[in-house]
Parts: C-alpha cells; structure tokens; sequence
C-alpha cells in the first residue's frame, strides 16, 4: 500500500509542537517531553501493560487490604474480621519509626540532591564530548547485584577496612572507628545507591536548557544566586521533582540496607514490616502497617509536590 | 556618550587564536556595525564587550574607565542575543522587568518603567503573554525592551535580526534606527549580512577571517573606497583584475596580462604605487555601462556576450563571457519601463566604464 505524504502524517494537526506549548502547565518548561510525530496509538496497544498493571498490583494490593482486617486466631486459622491491627499502629513507637523513615528518605533525597544537581550539571555541559561515557559509567554499577554492593561497601567500611586502614596510615586516629551497624552507614548507602536516580531526571531537563539563558541574566544584573534561583531551577524543576521523588518514595520503604548495613538496631518502616510479614502469625499486622504507612506516604509525596512545586517555580509577584 | 576603546584586545579559545590584538575605537552615541563572514571571531569581540569573556591580553575602555577586569553586571553595557534569550517562563512583562526587579527596585517605579516601554515597542497587547506565544519580531521587540530598561551607554546586537524573514527584517532595521536616533546610545551591530551593516551604520568596520580589522569607515566610504579586495569582495559585489601600474603620475593605467590597458584613477597616492607594482583592480557592477551600441566619452572599453541575465525588479544582472573566457558581472538599474534596447541571451555587447569607478587595491 502507498503513502501519501499527506497522510503519513501531519504535524500541524498536533495541539502543541516543541518550544511552542499553549499549555497553562506546562509553563516554565521550555520543551515538552515527547511530542510525537506520529498519530496516537490506538487503546488497544496499552492493554497488555494495563493487564499486567491489574495482576500484579491493584489484585495484590486489594489481598493486602483485605488481609489486613483479617483476624487470626491462636491456631492459625481465620477468625473473623478486626480492626485491632490498624489501632495497633498508633502509638508512640510506631510512629517514630514511620517519622524516622521519613526523615531518613527526606535526608537521602536532599543529599542526592546536592550531589547529583553539579554532577549532571557538569556532564551535561562541561563534559559535552564525554557525556556518553560519563552517563555510562553512572549506570554500570546497577549491572552487578545488589548484595555485592553492599558487600563491597563492608570493606571499605568496616574496622580494618579501606577507610580506618588509610586513616590510622595518615596518623589521623589511633583508633578504628566503628562505621558499620550505624545510622551512617546506612545513609553512604542510601545516597550511593539511589544518587542514579536524582542524577538522570534532572540531567535530562538540564540537556534541554539553553545555556545562554544564563548569560542573559548576568547580563540584566543577575549574580549567581538569583541566576540559580529564579532561571536554573525553575527551568530545570521538572526534572528535580522527579528525582527527588524517584528518590524519595522507594527510600522511605527501604528494608535491605538498614537491614544490611544498620545492624538490627535501627528500626524504620521496611524492616517492621518485612519483619511482620515474615514472621509466625503476624501476616495481618504487616498487612496494616504497610496500608498505614503506604497513606501516610502518599499524604507527604502530595504535600511535598506542591511544596516543591511552589519553591521551584517562583512567580514574581505584580504584574 | 562614552566611546569604547578597544586596547591590543586578544583572546584565544583552546589555544586558537580568535582575535589577535585588536584596536578599535568606537564612537559613543553613534550606530556602529562590525561586519565580518561567520566564524571569524565578532561575536567574541562583543562577548569580551559584555564582559562575557574575558580577554587574554588588552584593555577596554568606556570612556576613561578601564572596564576590563570588570564583571558583566558592573558594566553599563547590555546585550540582545542571537535567539533573544527570552526566559520562557516569565511573560513579556516579566521578561523586561527582570533586571529592575533583581535589583529591588520599587514596583511603582517598575510598573512605570516597562509600561513606558512596552507602550514604545508596540507591546500592550501581549503583556501577558510568554516569549513562545510571540511572533519573531515581537520576540525581538520584547529583548530590546529588556536590554534597553536600564539605559545603558552601551547596546550590543549580537546578529539579531538573522532568525526572521527578509521583509521583517527590512523593517526591524528602520526600526532599530529610529530607536538609535532617539535614545543616542551607542549601538554595536554584529553581522555577517553586508546589507543589514550598510543599512544601519554610521561607522563599520571589517573584520576578517583572522579575527583582524580590516577596514573602518562609514558604510560609503568602505562600499566606495575598499582598502583591500578582501573588503572589495566581501561587501557588495565587484569585479577584479590584476595587473601592472604604468604611469601612475601622467595617465595612470593598469596592464592586465590578457584584456590590455586600462585607464584608472588615483585621486591620493599611495606609497606602494610604484610603475610595475602588480596591483588589483576593482569595478563594481553597477558602475559598468552595457550596450548593443558603440558608445563614445567613456574612459574604458571591453567586449564579450552576454551568458545569463538575472532579472530582479528594480535591477537586472547581467553575466558576460568576456574574449578570454573570464566572467564580469554588470547591474543594470531598471529606469525605464520600456528599455531602450533589448539585450538577451548570447548578444555580443560593449562594456563601458570611467576611470574614476576603479578603485585600485594592493592586493
């Protein structure tokens, strides 16, 4: 069958093209993130990812509601239903280790932050001939397993590894210090293992920026700061608040490193649950506090978006 | 207003040299272009202006002030860039606000200010809208407005007008001059279009692939009296020859190995016209008189015929082969609306021009 170039396709017919967005939200963002070229695909083609979508997350999470009013008697067995495992949760301990959790992904996200902001600012503009490579080696440790990571990080961690051995070699302590099995620990992990996922949103918003921008506002008088603050990140914030929540969400449900590298002290929400639903009998606990702790999130994640999104985006008053 | 100084200026980008020393002056309060083919280092003469770059070695003065070590928000001196560099996320007004607001200025004088001059640039209409939601030309209209609000001595235009069409441009032109006119700031105009700087300027100069200064002058005087056949060649049109100098002080001619002798004048003589130099000569198109007919009272004459013919309304360029196979290009303006004569392809025809439409170069 022949093609007309008519009908292959017809850009102008598109509601919006790049750079030129009529879009009230889409403002303070200079390209969109795809505009295809082509014409939208038909339903049926996002079927299957909807289907998948249902089995393995809307089903199991309505078996994770359902258990969690489940109670269970001293045999094992079903007895009736209950809301005592939801009211378990509401007490001083419980919420400390949700707060704790909180303030241990929310540290994590803004240490990504910080370290990732320069890093895929210089790739993306100092390193041009080398963005490649760079982004490549960014990657490559996510192609070796998780535990090997960790245990990489023992070594060097630990109290006659790489980093008290180099230490007391320089004279600087006499002492090893003891980094494992600590709060500190976890964080250098959290942050190494999570910084991939801050670094390549807000790299893909800083590639699509327009450098001269910058210039533009040094020019009208514009010192660094109010050049970061008023034209780099508002430009740039799509890219942030993605990362931040890439980062942000699966950190707060983190049980493997604080497991791994905390010890059996630190209690924060993924190791309560992991623990209760490990455990002997305590299925429906586990079940409630991961449907408690998974609204609290999702409370926070809302709050914080529009937070970001009114920090990031300052609109200047009058006018 | 300030003239700006230009002092042994070098730059050099990883280890290229961009502009070997450079002096320059440049008239305050006057419509200044500099003109040089792409690539040849005028947009980093402005960027050195702005304070965007910093030089490797020289000075730059504005006025008195020795401006070199000055950072770029400390010079009075704004830019409009190549693609405007509008902040997509901030409407018109807020755009031209910009440099007013950062500096904490009142908002009763703010709102006064870019109300002054969104009235001035035709803008009223479009306050609210985002740099994306604009034409080309209002676009470029809203980036003036922005450089302009703080009046500053100095306007840099870095090849502004390249991104619109040829009829808008025409006529931003016109526009930027009349802003000139009124406001006396000194405008430097960067291009590489030789129309756009004989438009605008009042002074130009030239720069050439090296990034050195080839020529400064009005834009007459550099059209009429080129110094050197790159400036000959690169703005406008010519046709050259070489050839040798014969007596240059009685009746000055120039030999040329194939065509003969032809008459020129030297109203100023220079030191490297000596009989025998081997010098080039240049003949603009439009000083050439075509003809079918003999024609007498004319200083020069060759013959060829006539290859194509380019018909461009208010001229016609015609393309003559002449007897030893060289090409010369001859405009020809279209006064009349019946011509004379009618000259068409494969015609034999006379070429005739005066000594004094040459202009002899050194090289």
């Amino acid at each position: 069958m022949r093609l007309t170039p008519s009908t292959k396709r017809s850009r102008s017919k598109l509601p919006f093209t790049r750079g030129e967005s009529h879009l009230p939200f889409t403002r303070g963002e200079s390209h969109l993130p795809f505009t295809r070229g082509e014409s939208h695909l038909p339903f049926t083609w996002g079927v299957p990812a909807l289907l998948w979508q249902v089995i393995f997350f809307y089903i199991p999470l309505a078996f994770i509601t359902l258990s969690g009013f489940i109670k269970i008697s001293e045999l094992g067995a079903f007895d009736g239903f209950t809301l005592k495992n939801f009211t378990l949760f509401f007490t001083p301990t419980y919420l400390k280790v949700t707060l704790a959790s909180l303030l241990m992904a929310l540290t994590n996200a803004l240490i990504c932050f910080a370290i990732a902001f320069p890093l895929a600012y210089y790739i993306a503009f100092t390193g041009r001939k080398y963005k490649n490579s760079l982004l490549f080696f960014l990657i490559v440790p996510f192609w070796t397993n998780f535990l090997l990571h960790v245990y990489a990080w023992f070594y060097v961690l630990e109290k006659h590894g790489f980093i008290n051995t180099l230490l007391m070699k320089l004279g600087l302590i006499a002492e090893p210090l003891n980094m494992l099995n600590s709060l500190f620990a976890i964080m250098i992990m959290m942050v190494y293992y999570y910084l991939p996922f801050m670094v390549l949103p807000i790299y893909s918003s800083l590639e699509r920026f327009n450098e001269t921008l910058l210039e533009a506002s040094y020019d009208l008088g514009g010192n660094f700061f109010t050049t970061f603050r008023k034209i780099m990140l508002p430009l740039t914030s799509r890219g942030i608040r993605s990362g931040f929540f890439l980062v942000l969400i699966p950190s707060f449900g983190e049980f493997a490193i604080p497991e791994l590298m905390g010890g059996d002290k630190k209690m924060f929400v993924g190791t309560v649950i992991s623990q209760y639903i490990l455990g002997e009998g305590t299925g429906s606990l586990g079940a409630a506090f991961t449907l408690l702790s998974g609204l609290i999130l999702l409370i926070v994640v809302v709050g914080l978006n529009f937070f970001l999104t009114s920090i990031l985006k300052p609109r200047m008053q009058n006018g | 207003m300030r003239n700006i100084k230009l002092e042994d200026l070098s730059k050099s980008i990883h280890n290229q040299v961009i502009i070997p020393k450079v002096d320059l002056v440049i008239p305050g309060g006057k419509f200044f272009a500099l003109l040089g083919p792409s690539g040849c280092g005028k947009t980093t003469l402005l960027r050195l202006i702005a304070g965007l770059e910093q030089s490797d070695g020289g000075k730059i003065y504005l006025g008195d002030d020795d401006i070199t070590r000055k950072s770029i928000d400390q010079r009075p001196i704004n830019m409009v860039f190549q693609n405007y560099a509008l902040f997509p996320h901030y409407n018109v007004f807020e755009n031209i606000a910009y440099s007013l607001r950062i500096k904490k200025i009142p908002k009763e004088i703010i709102t006064q200010k870019v109300y002054k001059l969104l009235e001035a640039f035709h803008l009223e209409s479009h306050i609210y809208k985002l740099p994306s939601q604009l034409s080309g030309g209002q676009q470029q209209r809203v980036a003036l407005a922005r450089a302009l609000i703080n009046e500053p001595d100095v306007l840099l235009l870095d090849e502004p007008l390249a991104a619109l069409d040829f009829k808008l441009r025409e006529k931003m032109l016109l526009e930027l001059i009349d802003w000139q006119d009124e406001l006396e700031t000194t405008f430097i105009y960067v291009t590489h279009d030789q129309l756009e700087a004989l438009t605008v300027a009042d002074q130009m100069a030239i720069m050439n692939h090296h990034g050195e200064i080839e020529q400064i002058g009005t834009p007459k005087e550099i059209y009429e009296f080129p110094v050197s056949s790159f400036v000959a060649r690169f703005v406008g049109t010519t046709n050259t020859w070489h050839g040798k100098l014969r007596d240059i002080d009685t009746n000055p001619s120039i030999e040329t190995p194939e065509l003969g002798q032809f008459k020129i004048y030297i109203p100023k003589k220079k030191t490297w016209m000596e009989e025998g130099y081997d010098a080039v000569m240049s003949l603009r198109p439009e000083k050439i008189f075509i003809s079918k007919k003999e024609m007498k009272d004319f200083d020069n004459h060759l013959t060829g015929t006539v290859e194509s013919i380019v018909y461009h309304g208010r001229s016609t360029q015609y393309n003559v082969i002449l007897k030893n196979g060289e090409k010369i290009q001859v405009f020809e303006q279209n006064e009349e609306h019946f011509p004379q004569e009618d000259i068409d392809y494969d015609d034999p025809v006379n070429l005739y021009w005066q000594r004094k439409s040459v202009v002899l170069l050194e090289k």
